[in-house]
């Protein structure tokens, strides 16, 4: 009897547990309104991201420990598209604009360490996400 | 041979350590760091799952079924109704937690190659791969996660090669070297065994994560400075700042 009451609990435990867990995230999209003349060439990877140096450097600037000091390197932006992860379902989760970053900070002693790669993903002029590294086995660079 | 209390203590101690040295090098973050603990520690239990009715199996199991279940109901919550993920999960943890640990129970052998340390890499890989995969975390943490599930499950078989030496009578028992082994190769069966460990052990590196980030964190100049860097107060400064 205790056996099964015990079970029971489990079972429903992985239910409220998991139903707490957003599992269908979609990132909210940027609303865009091109210049007036400009031409409208929406895709599914948006614009290419607007001063997306400044951007970044705001972002990194409440993010970093040591961001005082940082001194970044930008590639240019690059169209990419993220899956999901397995345990989410796998499908893609999220179809941008990338852009590599190389950011440099000291460490707590003062001493500046190397760069460390991030990929920073945009929709449209809006950070999506950061990814600590230079590539991810769930990102696809896309060629243009 | 040491008990679970014993091996449960060790592994979190030992983690526990590991884990605050990752964090004071500034390579994860404290909230990493508690997870690493917990996987550590986890990791250090795991050897033990090939002893029939030890304490580990039922660890082991509960906690590898629960996160499957959790991983299906994920997979399929957008697409079930809450009946069915119930009657789908229910199945799946019951035949993971009660059917697959007899089948378990009858193919593994104590002290056999779950007790080596290709094995303890294989673990640490498999949870890299499925960090990264899975739960799409960065190259480095998973890495970082991998890592400490080695260095758990190490914990646990230098334990038993510890507790192979009575110091009190001064005698070695008959288990020493039983434990943190790279092969075994007395029958027809632990050759074939050899061959497919260290066969899904190449496999699994080459769907892992890439290893640049983690050769720089842990395993270059810089990082050995890193280190050495928040080893001591280099100010001269103790405790006080």
């Amino acid at each position: 009897m205790n056996l099964t009451i015990k079970q029971l609990t489990i079972i429903s435990g992985i239910f409220i547990f998991t139903g707490c867990v957003p599992v269908t995230y979609t990132p909210k999209p940027t609303i865009q309104t091109p210049t007036l003349g400009s031409p409208v060439q929406m895709s599914k990877y948006g614009y290419p991201p607007q001063n997306y140096q400044l951007t970044i450097k705001n972002y990194f600037s409440n993010k970093l420990k040591h961001a005082s000091t940082a001194q970044y390197t930008f590639s240019s932006p690059q169209r990419a598209y993220k899956k999901k992860g397995f345990a989410y379902g796998g499908g893609v989760e999220w179809e941008g604009w990338m852009v590599d970053v190389s950011i440099a900070t000291q460490n707590r002693t003062g001493r500046m360490l190397s760069p460390k790669p991030y990929m920073v993903l945009f929709k449209n002029s809006m950070i999506i996400e950061d990814i600590l590294g230079n590539n991810h086995k769930l990102i696809t660079k896309v060629t243009p | 041979m040491a008990n679970f209390n014993t091996h449960f203590t060790v592994a979190a101690t030992a983690s526990a350590v590991m884990s605050a040295i990752f964090m004071a090098m500034e390579v994860i973050t404290p909230v990493e760091a508690v997870i690493a603990f917990s996987i550590g520690t986890l990791g250090g239990l795991m050897p033990d799952v090939d002893s029939a009715n030890s304490k580990a199996i039922r660890v082991g199991f509960n906690v590898v079924s629960l996160l499957l279940t959790i991983m299906v109901v994920f997979v399929k919550s957008s697409v079930y109704s809450i009946v069915e993920m119930l009657v789908v999960s229910g199945v799946i943890f019951y035949t993971l937690r009660y059917g697959m640990i007899d089948l378990f129970r009858k193919i593994s052998k104590h002290r056999g190659m779950f007790h080596s340390v290709p094995v303890a890499m294989i673990f640490g890989v498999s949870v890299a791969i499925i960090m990264h995969l899975f739960f799409g975390l960065n190259a480095l943490i998973s890495w970082i996660y991998g890592i400490m599930t080695t260095f758990g499950y190490l914990v646990h078989l230098i334990l038993d090669e510890v507790y192979s030496v009575d110091l009190g009578n001064r005698r070695v028992k008959k288990s020493l070297g039983t434990a943190l082994k790279f092969y075994r190769l007395k029958t027809q069966s632990d050759k074939i065994q050899n061959v497919i460990i260290y066969g899904s052990l190449l496999a699994l590196m080459w769907v892992a994560p890439d290893t640049m980030m983690l050769q720089n964190a842990l395993f270059s100049p810089e990082a050995l400075m890193n280190f050495w860097d928040v080893f001591i107060p280099h100010d001269g400064n103790w405790f006080f700042k």
